[in-house]
């Protein structure tokens, strides 16, 4: 059973949140899912990039004005 | 470069009980017409007074939204090779100092040929140990504050409460390091070289030499971040 | 009125244009061609934080301070400027301008948002962050932009051994950030 995690960065800025991410991942299984909740326009480009080129599939979502939820599934 | 995809296709399959139930968002752009006919009206208030006022507030609303869109962040480029290995910003960045390179010693040059004093000699700095200590310090507080100058204000325009402080206390160090500045000026910059790579290797090689370590940082970023992110074409 | 707006917000070029953000060559380019047109038409390159030094005089001035003794204030052009008022700066207008217009991309983008501050580490984070980089800009002559861009492109050689000594703070401030900041 794949478990979902959720962390929040909200008000923070570069690069706090994608630092969260990294640290998130390396403690999740394959399968995974992490969430990662955001209110930062360039945390909105750089996770989704760094998590692609490590070949993870990710989902944006505009959940709200100025707000984002990354969703990236752990595949290696 | 990837799509930013900003809808959901939905193909990632979540728990229940995480999905929220989505808010009813609000629609800015109303918001953001009236923000863009106050800029207007700015201007031309501004041009009344005078021309060079508007002028730098047109310049200066047309870069704020520029690095805004972009997501463009000098800090980034300096700092994502540290920390995740990623160059792209460093890459934009390196491209932008190349066709501005380009755009500048044409009129720099054009000033020279037609024997004109050269417009923009004072961004010739002096280098001493004020440049490196300067340097180290301002890379230390970029990353920590989450942005440099301009990247500052356009997080401040984006509503970042944290950037308002460090506006705040960027402008107070400014005002200690200007009061340092006689102690700093009398020690190190007052005999410091000021050097235009022009009155080195001439006109043609300072253009050519320029651009090419340009280009040969650009591949070196490119191998760094293949060989750090471990990416394989 | 409603139906109007959203009607613009479902058109592709809006998206295109306002709504999606560009890609950073992209935004290069554009950055080019303005800091040319900056340079060609004031004959300036484009520079941010020496405003913030008159703006820290003029703070200064506000709470009772004189700055007309100190040496980097001490030249006429300076105290001229600082006489004139911020009003009349156009280096201040430039800086009222960048976060006016990336509030206006923000909002056409229906993207704004108060970020409220959450926690005492980035309280920290940005005093220290920004007391470094406003000291640090005046030792150097400038920030990312003056000291660093538009010296670089004015083929001046203190914007590359800046550059060099900045990519050393920018590591040591990673190394601080992960440990401190986190």
């Amino acid at each position: 059973m794949s478990k979902e995690y959720t962390i929040d960065c909200l008000g923070e800025a570069c690069p706090v949140p994608l630092m969260k991410v990294q640290k998130e991942m390396e403690k999740m299984e394959v399968g995974d899912v992490l969430v990662a909740q955001i209110d930062h326009s360039c945390a909105m480009k750089n996770i989704p990039e760094w998590a692609r080129n490590q070949g993870h599939n990710v989902e944006i979502e505009e959940v709200d004005d100025g707000e984002w939820e990354i969703v990236i599934e752990k595949t290696k | 470069m990837q799509d930013q995809a900003t809808e959901s296709t939905g193909s990632i399959r979540r728990s229940s009980t995480s999905s929220r139930t989505r808010k009813k968002k609000k629609n800015q752009l109303p918001a953001g017409f009236a923000v863009v006919i106050l800029i207007v009206l700015v201007g031309l208030f501004l041009g009344t007074k005078n021309g060079m006022l508007a002028l730098f507030w047109t310049f200066g609303c047309i870069f704020g939204f520029i690095l805004q869109k972009a997501r463009f962040c000098f800090t980034a480029s300096l700092r994502d090779p540290c920390i995740t290995g990623s160059t792209s910003v460093t890459r934009a960045v390196l491209i932008a100092f190349a066709i501005t390179t380009i755009g500048f010693t044409a009129i720099k040059f054009g000033a020279f040929a037609s024997g004109q004093a050269i417009p923009g000699q004072s961004y010739i700095m002096p280098i001493s140990l004020a440049t490196v200590v300067g340097g180290i310090l301002f890379g230390i507080g970029m990353v920590i504050a989450g942005g440099c100058a301009s990247g500052t204000l356009m997080r401040v325009g984006e509503g970042f409460t944290m950037q308002m402080l460090s506006l705040l206390f960027f402008v107070i160090g400014s005002l200690i390091g200007a009061g340092h500045m006689g102690w700093w000026t009398e020690n190190f910059i007052a005999a410091a070289p000021r050097i235009f790579l022009p009155d080195v290797f001439g006109w043609a090689g300072a253009i050519a030499l320029q651009l090419a370590i340009i280009g040969l940082l650009y591949v070196a970023a490119d191998l760094y971040e293949k060989k750090k992110m471990g990416i394989t074409e | 009125m409603k139906a109007f707006w959203n009607k613009i917000s479902a058109n592709p070029y809006y998206k295109k244009i306002f709504k999606n953000p560009f890609t950073y060559l992209t935004g290069a380019v554009l950055l080019s061609i303005f800091q040319i047109a900056i340079f060609a038409s004031t004959g300036s390159p484009w520079g941010v934080s020496g405003t913030f030094a008159n703006w820290g005089a003029w703070l200064y001035e506000l709470v009772g301070g004189n700055v007309d003794k100190w040496y980097y204030f001490s030249s006429e052009g300076a105290q001229n400027t600082l006489n004139a008022g911020i009003l009349n700066h156009t280096g201040s207008w430039l800086n009222f301008g960048i976060i006016f217009g990336a509030l206006a991309a923000a909002l056409l983008a229906s993207q704004f948002k108060i970020k409220k501050i959450k926690s005492l580490k980035q309280v920290v984070a940005a005093v220290l962050g920004g007391l470094l980089m406003g000291y640090g800009a005046r030792l150097a002559g400038g920030c990312n932009i003056g000291a660093l861009y538009s010296a670089i492109a004015s083929l001046s050689l203190s914007g590359w051994v800046f550059a060099v000594f900045l990519f050393v703070g920018a590591f040591i401030g990673s190394k601080l950030l992960a440990k401190f900041f986190m």
